[in-house]
């Protein structure tokens, strides 16, 4: 079905990242697409935003949407900035987050370091009150005692004050009397309750979820208001909306509660990105490969759709802290244009995990940094021009990194400095090929059968090398690779997802009850999209259902037509489960009963979408190179005179054989020898990879 | 063409690969293995080896399994010499041979390139039930189920079927333990296919020299950090409580440690005979703690784990012993002396590398099994509790972590409350710290847990823990911190004066309950050692109550406002500092 057209004013994303804020603007009068790029301005981002927008010569006035994502959460949380909080959980439990799932993943280092909590245990006050799993109250709650606990947390001046009490997934009515009572107690704080975030099972899971928000919450709550004056001072008339770490949008009003789900707005809205093209250029299944400064992130597009997942840890697998909502699946590795090359005492060549960061930054920038790095390896090479980085608003020094690549890879091990470099690059790309693959093995994908879609700064560069590890055939590099996340927003839709645990047998099961319970979510999420004053084109609403074979732990999510439950097919159900199962374990059990553990629901309010066309249209189906450089490929063992296009030049139908490089603002596009590429008529690079590696 | 030193960018590729491989192996047995015990406990490992048997990367499982699967490989070539073939699969569950119980079942898969053997792909993984009885204590091998020698599973890619006829008549899930097979055939076939890629991609030479140049550097780095442990025999000893049947016999644990140059010696041969109770592990096993103990103190984050890092070590471990027993003796709980055997090792250490080592830890896996019948579906079932995790001792220049799993397990995660009450007739009153389990010390160790849980049915609970009496120690002047037991709640009364803590075939009524209790940690350097602030935050987070605070630190703190008198502490921490410098106890 095609995307109906897009119409009224202007639609205005931003997208806030670490180095830099971009700014993307749709205007569907026109069809122009506007870019804009401004330095994220962390002492007060509002600054970037506004900046960037100047750039791209565009004005809140004229919007009808502005879309936003924003690495604020993710940061407070990981810097450890966030506001003074207090976790009120169930008696006998106090020491559930701190105590966490007792798994030790670094298992031979006596120096193990355990995930840090982020409210301190003399900050977590029990309440003597007890739900029972059936969701019937064991010990029922003291409204005095909840009271006398606000009076003493007014005392501590706490900014925020998160809640847990076990079985609130099936019960919430003792989370929702303690919310209420504590609000009326603390005025002005940022209360809120695990139930309205996450209703599945798991207690520290869902209390680190909701410590989260607590945390985070009234930073990113006087953020989005600073935004929102913003947006006011500039007459701006339309719908805020923010970009959450599923890629779909959200009312500000809600942003402002429900914090934790913009932690991972900017990776996700790359995806969605990537979906967007996708489903444009008739593409199925295909991986986002986002590579930066010091990070290759991957999220995967299957059937059209780009797969998401109930939890995800923050700040890393060993000492991260779980959050328990829907989120983009998104596999990262260490490795980025900053990954810093070394010998190791025994004489082995290591490229990574540690980052020269933007600071001191590769040796090639002269700001510090006298490691060499990949993106030394990168210039040494003659892979990227050392006068056109970044646009050339930044020069880079090739004998700085010829220096580095020398003195701390080459002479140690006795090769030559080249030879060094490329085996750095070969290196870092087997590497980012874990990411990728990751991401589609672990659900029992096969990553060879999908399409890379390079994007990120340095992701087009490294993307033929990272292919042909995995033996993926083709690759798309998007016209602004380097704005893919801001692009990607105008391309979300409004989302909700809600998830009830029900724990049940299939067989006994009352469907009537699961009816209702989807109903009752789906009522809430149209009530949701409906909110947020944004026009939507539709209103649709997917149902899933985790389940597992009887005696089984882990569950599957299995996407279910809503009519099933309406029908009371519960063979049918019971039949997807074993489909599922089958695809992702590589087993099933028709002959074993199955059991429901949550009943998920997402809603989505359909945005009419841009068109994919070019943002400055143009080129050439025969383009001239703009010039010619000496570029070293190990395929070949020597440097080749190669031809160098600016992106600009390639029109559509253009076609080219590697080796070849394409440069554009802020990234570069390298074909390695035996690739070709084309260009269609959205103005992507379509690579076809070539056979053969080192 | 075979080179000395392969190419340093080659090699980095082959480190890279067979970690890569390892892991997808891994993800492969997970992802499709169909007991819990494999895909939450992690109770497996998958892995390559050399032609001759030496580990080239492990996928871990669990740490201690760092030694079985290698051992294994090598006494299947020692038993079919030439007769090995393309297509072949291997198979044992032999206690003896892989040095843990019958559960283990390790399927080894040779990998030939152009009719020369390369090497093997090994999966050993747990399977929830291999026959034997179904309860309670067992004193022989021959009570613990189906023993399987040596054989091919595969002969030349022809399934044994006779075989697959007994496996089936002698478990008790055989549908699922046929399902965790196919899940162990996968891993291995995916290492297979995965390794003569790598061999593809850059030449079977170079990817053999890059092994044994990764094994080189590996055992370049383990003589470096050996050479940095001064010289010297080192000793030290622990017990076990006892063995499950002879009760309240403690069970010695001796080791020494000799430190030459830049090789170790970690000698085993004084720690307790074979006992009669089913704690015993075969003398794999008593490489592996060895080798465990080897690892954490000179290459604990170094990967892929292979056979380089161990050739400076030498372990002596005579036949016979807890950790090298022999037929027939019993094996089913074999995880957890070693473990004791591991913190030993460091306890011993302790004087040459106070700065590399850890004081003692909770060292039991702390599991509660329980059976009965669930009146809500009316049927019978079998849970467990845990694994706990607990008090991990402290180092000299840190804390011990808390509430952490035992050196047996790795990432093994616990069961949320809410699954485990709405799976079973439990209700659980307390999943908490136990505030003051740390030993005391300048650095304090973690804390343990306590788990109480209420019967909603009547229940049976058995558990098989260990380390009651002998409390994780502490080190350098640290003190004990508080050991693991075992509480029951009957009519209303609680009693823990058990002699041991384990607790065979307790029923429960409806209300009545029990309590397992992890032990923490040991300290590390003398408590008056510890600052004020530091104490006073403990006391203010209530990881030590002010008794305790007094009690170890001198520090004096107002019981309801937790708040801490300066001045009358000091007086006191000097008082009992010049207390103990004229030789009396700084405990006080």
């Amino acid at each position: 079905m095609a995307d109906p057209e897009i119409t009224g004013g202007l639609r205005l994303a931003a997208d806030i990242g670490g180095t830099f804020t971009d700014i993307a603007a749709f205007d569907p009068a026109t069809g122009a697409l506007r870019l804009g790029k401004a330095l994220s301005t962390p002492a007060h981002l509002v600054d970037g935003i506004a900046a960037g927008v100047d750039r791209a010569d565009v004005a809140f006035s004229d919007a009808a949407l502005f879309l936003h994502g924003s690495t604020i959460a993710i940061n407070t949380m990981l810097e450890r900035t966030g506001a003074r909080a207090a976790l009120v959980i169930t008696k006998g439990f106090r020491d559930i987050y701190e105590i966490g799932r007792v798994n030790r993943p670094d298992s031979y280092n006596l120096f193990f370091k355990k995930h840090r909590p982020l409210i301190e245990r003399a900050m977590c006050f029990e309440l003597d009150e007890r739900m029972l799993a059936e969701g019937e109250p064991l010990t029922p709650l003291d409204e005095s005692e909840v009271r006398a606990l606000g009076e003493k947390l007014a005392g501590l001046d706490v900014e925020a004050v998160a809640i847990l009490l076990l079985h609130s997934y099936r019960n919430p009515d003792h989370e929702k009397r303690t919310k209420a009572i504590l609000e009326s107690s603390l005025p002005g704080a940022f209360v809120t309750a695990s139930y309205e975030l996450s209703q599945e099972y798991r207690e520290f899971e869902r209390c680190s979820t909701v410590a989260a928000n607590a945390y985070i919450g009234p930073g990113v709550r006087r953020y989005l208001d600073e935004i929102g004056e913003h947006l006011q001072t500039q007459s701006f008339p339309g719908a805020f909306l923010v970009v959450q770490s599923t890629g779909g949008l959200y009312d500000v009003a809600q942003a402002r509660h429900d914090c934790v789900h913009m932690l991972e707005s900017g990776p996700a809205a790359g995806v969605i990105a990537g979906r967007a093209l996708a489903r444009a250029a008739g593409i199925e299944n295909a991986i986002t490969f986002d590579m930066g400064g010091t990070t290759a992130k991957s999220g995967v597009i299957y059937g059209g759709e780009a797969l998401t997942t109930g939890s995800a840890m923050i700040g890393g697998y060993e000492q991260g802290l779980p959050v328990q909502i829907a989120m983009m699946d998104i596999f990262e590795v260490g490795t980025g244009g900053g990954s810093i090359a070394r010998t190791d005492a025994q004489g082995a060549l290591r490229v990574g995990p540690e980052s020269a960061g933007a600071t001191p930054g590769p040796a090639c920038y002269g700001s510090g940094g006298t490691a060499p790095t990949v993106t030394d390896a990168n210039l040494i090479l003659g892979r990227i021009a050392p006068d056109r980085f970044l646009g050339g608003a930044m020069t880079l020094d090739p004998d700085a990194a010829f220096e580095a690549m020398k003195t701390d890879i080459a002479d140690p091990l006795g090769m030559g400095v080249v030879e060094a470099a490329a085996g750095v690059l070969q290196i870092a790309a087997t590497a980012m090929s874990f990411a990728v693959k990751g991401v589609s093995t672990e659900r029992g994908l096969d990553a060879g059968e999908f399409v890379l879609v390079a994007c990120g700064g340095a992701g087009p560069l490294h993307a033929s090398a990272v292919a042909r590890e995995i033996g993926m055939r083709e690759i798309v590099v998007p016209p602004a690779p380097g704005h893919f996340s801001a692009i990607g927003m105008l391309h979300a839709d409004l989302r909700y997802d809600y998830v009830r645990t029900w724990f049940a047998r299939l067989s006994e099961a009352p469907l009537d009850e699961v009816e209702r319970l989807y109903a009752e979510m789906e009522a809430q999420g149209r009530a949701a999209v409906s909110a947020t004053g944004a026009e939507v084109t539709e209103i649709v609403a997917g149902r899933a259902a985790d389940m597992r074979y009887v005696g089984q732990e882990h569950a599957v999510t299995v996407e279910l037509p809503a009519g099933l439950f309406a029908a009371g097919d519960r063979d049918a159900i019971k039949t997807r489960f074993d489909e599922v199962h089958a695809v992702r374990y590589g087993t099933s059990a028709p002959e074993e009963p199955a059991e429901l553990v949550s009943l998920r629901t997402t809603v989505a309010g359909l945005l009419a979408k841009p068109p994919m066309v070019r943002g400055a249209d143009g080129g050439s189906a025969d383009p001239a190179p703009l010039e010619t450089r000496r570029i070293y490929f190990s395929e070949t063992g020597d440097f080749v005179v190669t031809p160098v296009y600016a992106r600009v030049d390639l029109g559509a139908g253009a076609d080219l054989d590697g080796p070849a490089v394409i440069e554009e603002e802020a990234s570069t596009t390298l074909l390695l020898p035996g690739d070709s590429l084309g260009v269609d008529g959205y103005g992507n690079l379509r690579i076809r990879v070539g056979s053969g590696g080192r | 063409m075979s080179e000395r030193s392969p190419d340093p960018v080659v090699t980095e590729l082959v480190r890279n690969g067979v970690i890569a491989i390892t892991e997808e192996m891994k993800t492969n047995l997970t992802r499709t293995a169909y007991n819990m015990i494999i895909y939450e406990a992690l109770d497996f490992t998958v892995g390559l080896f050399t032609a001759k048997g030496e580990t080239v990367s492990i996928g871990l499982g669990l740490p201690m399994f760092i030694r079985g699967m290698a051992e294994t490989v090598k006494a299947k070539l020692r038993h079919f010499g030439d007769d090995i073939g393309p297509g072949d699969i291997l198979l044992t569950n032999d206690a003896y041979i892989t040095g843990s119980h019958l559960n283990h079942l390790t399927f080894s898969m040779p990998i030939f390139d152009d009719g020369i053997l390369v090497g093997f792909a090994v999966c050993m993984a747990h399977w929830p039930d291999i026959g034997g009885t179904l309860d309670g204590m067992t004193t022989d091998i021959y009570s613990e189920g189906l023993q399987i020698p040596i054989l091919k599973y595969q002969r030349a890619g022809k399934v044994n079927r006779d075989l697959l006829d007994i496996l089936r008549m002698n478990v008790r899930l055989p549908e699922r333990a046929m399902g965790d097979l196919r899940a162990q055939l996968t891993a291995i076939a995916s290492g297979e296919r995965r390794f003569l890629e790598l061999i593809r991609r850059y030449g079977r030479e170079e990817v053999l020299d890059s092994i044994a140049t990764i094994m080189d550097q590996s055992e370049a780095a383990a003589r470096a950090r050996a050479l940095a442990i001064p010289d010297g025999v080192y000793e030290a000893e622990s017990f076990m409580d006892d063995d499950g049947v002879d009760i309240a016999q403690p069970v010695p644990i001796r080791v020494r440690a000799i430190v030459d140059g830049d090789r170790v010696t970690v000698d085993l041969s004084d720690v307790s005979e074979q006992v009669k109770g089913f704690y015993n592990s075969g003398v794999t096993t008593g490489f592996a703690c060895s080798q465990v103990a080897f690892k954490c103190l000179t290459s604990p984050t170094d990967y892929p784990i292979n056979d380089g890092s161990f050739r400076n070590l030498e372990v002596v471990v005579p036949m016979g012993r807890i950790v090298s027993a022999e037929k027939p003796a019993p094996m089913r709980w074999w995880m957890t002396f070693p473990m004791t055997i591991v913190d030993t090792v460091f306890k011993a250490l302790a004087p040459a590398i106070p700065e590399r080592i850890v004081a003692g830890h909770h060292a039991d896996l702390i599991i509660g099994m329980l059976n009965g019948v669930n009146p809500e579906t009316s049927e019978f079932y079998i849970a467990f509790i845990g694994p706990t995790g607990g008090g991990w001792g402290a180092k000299q220049a840190e804390d011990g972590n808390s509430a952490t799993i035992c050196m047996n397990d790795g990432d093994t995660h616990n069961s949320p409350v809410e699954q485990l009450e709405a799976k079973y007739p439990l209700l659980f009153e307390a999943h908490a710290l136990r505030p003051d389990s740390c030993g005391a010390g300048r650095q304090r160790g973690g804390l343990g847990i306590e788990n109480v849980v209420q019967a909603r049915a009547p229940l049976t609970v058995n558990t098989q823990i260990d380390r009651v009496h002998c409390a994780p120690w502490g080190l350098g002047g640290g003190g004990d911190a508080m050991g693991n037991a075992v509480a029951l709640r009957r009519e209303g009364t609680w009693r823990d004066d058990f002699p041991n803590a384990k607790v065979f075939t307790a029923r429960l009524g409806p209300g009545e309950a029990f309590a397992l209790r992890s032990g923490g940690g040991g300290g590390f350097g003398p408590p008056l050692e510890r600052s004020i602030e530091a104490v006073a935050h403990d006391v203010r987070q209530g990881y030590v109550t002010p008794e305790a605070a007094f009690r170890d630190y001198g520090v004096v703190c107002d019981a309801a406002t937790l708040a801490v008198d300066v001045e009358a502490s000091e007086k006191i921490r000097a008082a009992k500092a010049t207390l103990a410098a004229a030789g009396g106890s700084a405990e006080g």
